[in-house]
Order: C-alpha cells, then sequence, then structure tokens
C-alpha cells in the first residue's frame, strides 16, 4: 500500500520563507526521512515552491482557462509531500505519527495522509494496461 | 524544472466513483505523450479522503483526525509530476491535458523546490545523499 504524507501551506510557506540552511527542521526532516529510507517505506518527497510561481487551469467541458497564482486561501494549499510504501495502513499511520512538526516555528500545522491508488483498482481494460507498460507513478510502480 | 500538477477532489472522487473507460483512455494517450517527451515523472490518484487521516501538532502534541474531510474543493483526488525547461513549456503540456472531470474543475500546476534552492548545509547535503540512495533503489 502506498500513501502521500501532504503538507499544508502557511504565511511562511506562502511567502517563500526558506529556513537557513542549518537550521533545526532541516535535520530533524533529514533524520526522520533517513530512518524511511533504512526501513524501506520512502518512496519520494518534495517541497513545493509557493502558489505564486504557480498557476490554476480552469475546465469547463473542453474549455480551458488559465489563471496566475498567487491563490488567497492559504490553507487549502499544499507545501509539501512524502510518498511511503507500508504493509497496512496501521503502519502507514504510525510512520506518519512520528513525521516531525514541519512548521518553521515549531508550533501548530497539521499534515494529510491519504492512500493512493494502485493500478489493480481499476479493474482491467486496454488503456489500463497502456498505463501499466508506462510504469510510472499508479502507472504500474509495486 | 519540475512541476506538481494537483487535480482537486470532485463530489465523485469523494464517492470513490472510478473514472470511466472514456476517461481512463484519454488520460493513457496524454501519459503517453508525457512520457515519451521524457516529460512525465510519477503520476497518482488518490482514495477518497473517507480513508485517510490527519494529524494536527501543536508544539510536540500529536492529534490524529479520521477522514472524510468535509471541504471536498481543498482536497486533492491526484497528481502528476513532470519535469520541463521552462514554466512555459509546462502550461503549454498541461493546456493539452484531457479534462480530469465530468463537466467543471480546475487543476493547480506548483513548481518544486530543488535541493539547490536551500543553499549548503551538513542537513542539505544529507538530504542529497538520501536522494542518490532512493534514485539507486528505483
Amino acid at each position: 500500500m502506498r500513501f502521500m504524507i501532504l503538507v499544508k501551506a502557511t504565511k511562511d510557506t506562502e511567502a517563500g520563507i526558506l529556513p537557513p540552511p542549518d537550521h533545526e527542521l532541516f535535520k530533524i526532516m533529514t533524520d526522520y526521512h533517513e530512518e524511511l529510507t533504512k526501513a524501506g517505506v520512502l518512496l519520494d518527497g518534495n517541497g513545493l515552491k509557493p502558489s505564486s510561481k504557480g498557476w490554476r487551469i480552469y475546465y469547463s467541458g473542453d474549455k480551458r482557462t488559465v489563471v496566475d497564482g498567487p491563490f488567497t486561501e492559504a490553507k487549502e494549499l499544499v507545501a509539501g509531500y512524502t510518498i511511503i510504501q507500508t504493509k497496512t495502513r496501521e503502519e502507514a499511520l504510525e510512520w506518519s505519527r512520528r513525521f516531525p512538526n514541519p512548521s518553521l516555528d515549531g508550533r501548530e500545522a497539521e499534515i494529510e495522509v491519504r492512500q493512493l491508488y494502485e493500478l489493480e483498482d481499476f479493474g482491467e481494460s486496454q488503456s489500463i494496461d497502456r498505463l501499466r507498460e508506462m510504469d510510472v507513478g499508479v502507472l504500474g510502480r509495486k | 524544472m519540475r512541476f506538481m500538477v494537483i487535480v482537486k477532489a470532485t463530489k465523485d472522487s469523494e464517492a470513490g466513483v472510478m473514472p470511466s473507460e472514456e476517461m481512463l483512455e484519454a488520460m493513457a494517450k496524454f501519459n503517453e505523450e508525457l512520457v515519451k517527451a521524457g516529460v512525465m515523472l510519477d503520476g497518482n490518484g488518490l482514495h477518497p479522503s473517507s480513508k485517510g487521516a490527519r494529524i494536527r501538532f501543536s508544539g510536540d502534541k500529536r492529534t490524529v483526525v479520521d477522514g472524510p474531510f468535509a471541504e471536498t474543493k481543498e482536497l486533492i483526488a491526484g497528481y502528476w509530476i513532470i519535469q520541463v525547461k521552462s514554466r512555459e513549456e509546462a502550461i503549454e503540456w498541461m493546456k493539452r491535458c484531457p479534462n480530469p472531470y465530468n463537466e467543471e474543475g480546475e487543476i493547480e500546476i506548483r513548481q518544486l523546490f530543488e535541493l539547490e534552492d536551500f543553499g549548503e548545509s551538513d542537513a542539505i547535503e544529507h538530504h542529497r545523499k538520501l536522494g542518490e540512495e532512493m534514485a539507486k533503489k528505483k
């Protein structure tokens, strides 16, 4: 089973405030991700630049409209994520409980943990076979 | 430059309604183009939030809150990670993405930080080594 741990945006992340590279948070996060690696649990992890550098594409049927960031609702935005692979939901929950407090000031923060779909969840079809052959992400990685 | 393309949740995705064969076919075609162009790094769909959880931090305290979560528009249903040479190239690719929703909807495209963005320190060097280790395992 694969899970995505989502780190929510804050005023700091949206302002593009990066902790100095010798900040304690880097060390704590590195130690945690090293444990994940040693346990063979870590699949991927990344930080997102502020929404001011991003954009949204709004669909209405076949129409598309591009809207540039920033987007105001900081709490709804994502600032980073970690993807893990575990045998059970409980194991994923245990790892996520040990996730370091990701806030810069060490006060309030929230992460969200969501299970990823596997190709098997979709049943069988030609499209699913094509996705499996591409071997990217849901597209077939075990 | 790497970008994360975020597909927002809808009532359907939160209800666990699976995409139609037609949608799967359109996505397979689009993903195939991304793969052939060497643009696609990863892509996944997320189970409904009813199968997920949130963890709230307050200093050293942690509180686990089980899903589902009510604010559908704020939730994520899937994502791509793509690698391109410029922001414009990312926009061009994603404008060609099939409408992932049955009617209306929105995707969000966000640039990923690269390690170089953080400056140099022991912790950053440690992160770099972890990345190299992970890459070897793939």
